[in-house]
């Protein structure tokens, strides 16, 4: 199978170039996640501007550079790491040039902070060695980054002290929730804010930020409203960082008791979390710019196509720039490689 | 019956949108715009800036959802973190200069939508969003005249959440009773593929949410509707008069893209008259129904069509079996102008 370009030239348009203060929110479901798609989001805004000449939207990488600040809940900043690898690009340089900041929602959210002893005392027994090991990619004989490793959470669990070495592993930052209700969002909220302002003050004029927050929604389903969240405090939380940022990419998970068993058709037996979870992901799709859909083939499943990627107009669209976004579907198909294919119905 | 119905709908109900939109003598005071994902509400919010530039009305956007001032908004209050309180007051402050220089100026205030000030954690159980509302609207000064209509966004594919108190309606239900106009938003293409769907009896398609599958959220995709470029927004409007009675019109939005900002002219017209809703072909027909012309009158009138039904024909009669050889007579009743021929009957 001959190896594909890092960024499919079907997506180059709606992955690069993201106009000033969009939102751009990519669904996915259990069958059909978005990492893949994250990933090329941040090829784009990332890449050096040569390889990007091949398709076109060189002229607007002159002079602009771009940096991303990625706030993650679902997976670990080594995941990330070894599958930006398999796309090229190196996340620990990226970070060492100031181009890239990762925060870790997932390792430490709701890890008391009393127990920081335990850590300290495993990342004196364990801490050399990955240190040593991590600007290399990691040994073919781990797994490729489907699960994330746990051995890296708790060696770098230990806080206080070893923020030089947070820095050294590429992880700006690790979120922790603290008490309740508004109070505790804008905790997190200032923590990814002073990410953004140290990434800013390197940034000359017309230099451009993204912000990629992936699966906001598990901050949602694990609070919820017994600790005074709801979808609209989660969406306010939201637009207050996108303030922040050029452009701001969100994943979301769409499936379908999380959406259907809210609405009206549903009946009256839908839980908390699902109408909460409805209420974020349909207000937020009012106000985005673009929805990026994913979801399964309807037919089934196939051997050379992983999903459908559906792009739309959102609410929040322009309407002087509605000709600029096409809307289209098509499908695609991860490669073994980490390589996606991404083609239009009955094309191969 | 039909085309005096049209021509009277079409002078009245399109004099009301046009005045409805160009808020021309507070005809309606609170506007409710219903949207969904799959018809947004901002090309009609777009309308009612451009028009209200046009007739130099003052807008303001309260923001619950939009980042940044939209072109034309003349004052843009963001909610973030705002308590309704905070946000009647500011809304009132934005317009004191305003109405210091020119008091009679006339004024819009846009809501972009109002689920999260209805679902929000923060909100103290004692709001009242009837007071909310009115509280634009009725100025704060008894002296002070303000012409203000208050348009509110309500997306209706949002899940409410349960009520706190089981005995208090639900905040829509508020809404659209409070509201004097409600508009409904649906997409043009969907209107034509479901109108397409009715015509041949079959049960109208679904988009988006509503097909229920899993990972779709919209269903809008021009292209794959395969009604071909049906631009524009179909508006259902309700409106409540003073005097209580209700007027429904559907009526059809073109895309902004098609006239210029500058258009002073009506550029809403009824569904009924556009030629993708309802195509010139259907005239054709009804049109050939007509007789050929010609010096013989070859239709019936209606005494002759009435006894023409009254005949019981041979087989009818046979059928009631008084007997072998009593059925199929022809049984006619001699009308006053039957002309009786002997002659021929004895033949």
């Amino acid at each position: 199978m001959p190896s594909q370009p890092p960024l499919p030239p079907l997506l180059a348009s709606y992955v690069s170039n993201l106009p000033d203060s969009s939102l751009t929110l990519v669904s996915s479901i259990l069958g059909a996640t978005s990492n893949w798609l994250v990933l090329r989001f941040l090829h784009a805004a990332l890449s050096a501007p040569s390889p990007n000449a091949a398709f076109g939207s060189d002229e607007l990488h002159n002079g602009i550079k771009k940096k991303v600040v990625m706030v993650s809940f679902m997976r670990s900043y080594e995941f990330w790491r070894t599958e930006a690898k398999r796309l090229g690009l190196d996340l620990a340089r990226l970070a060492d040039k100031q181009q890239f900041a990762f925060i870790d929602g997932l390792s430490e959210l709701f890890y008391a902070p009393q127990a920081t002893a335990t850590p300290s005392i495993s990342a004196a027994g364990l801490g050399s060695s990955p240190r040593t090991t991590l600007p290399m990619r990691s040994a073919p004989g781990a797994v490729p980054g489907r699960s994330p490793q746990p051995v890296m959470p708790t060696t770098t669990g230990a806080r206080g002290n070893v923020t030089p070495k947070q820095a050294e592993l590429g992880i700006a930052k690790k979120l922790h929730f603290s008490g309740r209700g508004l109070a505790s969002l804008d905790a997190l909220e200032k923590d990814i804010l002073s990410v953004i302002e140290q990434q800013k003050s390197m940034m000359e004029d017309g230099d451009e930020l993204l912000l990629i927050i992936d699966q906001p929604d598990l901050l949602l389903a694990a609070t919820g409203a017994s600790m005074g969240i709801g979808a609209t405090e989660m969406s306010e939380w939201i637009t207050a960082l996108q303030q922040h940022a050029h452009a701001t990419v969100l994943t979301l998970a769409t499936d379908a008791p999380l959406i259907h068993n809210a609405s009206t058709s549903g009946g009256e037996l839908a839980t908390p979390i699902e109408t909460e979870h409805a209420a974020l992901v349909i207000g937020l799709a009012h106000r985005a710019r673009s929805v990026m859909q994913l979801r399964t083939l309807d037919t089934g499943a196939a051997k050379d196509v992983s999903g459908v990627l559906r792009i739309s107009r959102g609410g929040g669209l322009n309407t002087s720039e509605e000709e600029s976004l096409e809307e289209r579907e098509a499908l695609y198909f991860i490669q073994r490689d980490g390589g996606v294919k991404v083609f239009g119905r009955g094309e191969s | 019956m039909a085309p005096i119905n049209i021509s009277h709908r079409r002078t009245h109900n399109l004099l009301l949108i046009s005045k409805l939109l160009s808020l021309r003598d507070t005809a309606s005071p609170l506007t409710l715009v219903l949207d969904s994902l799959e018809q947004p509400a901002t090309p009609l919010l777009k309308e009612y800036i451009r028009r209200a530039k046009l007739s130099k009305v003052h807008v303001t956007l309260i923001a619950f959802e939009t980042l940044k001032r939209p072109e034309g908004v003349d004052a843009f209050v963001s909610t973030c973190r705002k308590s309704p309180a905070d946000i009647v007051k500011e809304v009132s402050a934005v317009y004191q200069p305003v109405a210091a220089s020119n008091p009679s100026r006339r004024r819009l205030i846009l809501i972009d939508s109002i689920n999260p000030l209805l679902s929000s954690k923060r909100v103290d159980p004692g709001f009242h969003l009837a007071s909310f509302l009115g509280s634009f609207i009725t100025p704060s000064s008894p002296r002070a005249k303000v012409d203000a209509s208050l348009v509110v966004t309500y997306h209706q594919d949002v899940p409410e959440l349960p009520q706190q108190n089981p005995y208090t309606p639900s905040p829509i239900s508020v809404l659209t009773y409070l509201a004097t106009s409600i508009i409904t938003l649906h997409s043009f293409s969907h209107v034509l593929a479901q109108k397409a769907a009715r015509d041949r009896s079959l049960a109208p398609p679904v988009f988006g949410l509503e097909e229920e599958q899993e990972g779709v959220l919209l269903g809008r995709l021009d292209r794959l509707a395969g009604t071909g470029k049906a631009e524009g927004i179909v508006i259902e409007l309700e409106h409540r008069r003073k005097s209580g009675r209700g007027v429904l019109e559907w009526y059809l939005l073109p895309p902004a893209s098609q006239y210029s900002p500058q258009h002073l002219k009506e550029i809403v017209t009824l569904l009924d008259d556009s030629v993708l809703y309802n195509p010139p072909m259907e005239r054709d027909p009804g049109a050939g129904d007509e007789e050929p012309t010609s010096t013989f009158e070859l239709g019936l009138t209606d005494r002759q069509r009435r006894e023409r039904e009254g005949v019981v024909l041979p087989y009818f009669d046979a059928q009631h079996g008084d007997g072998p050889g009593e059925g199929g007579r022809i049984l006619y009743d001699m009308g006053e102008e039957d002309d009786f021929d002997e002659e021929e009957d004895e033949i």
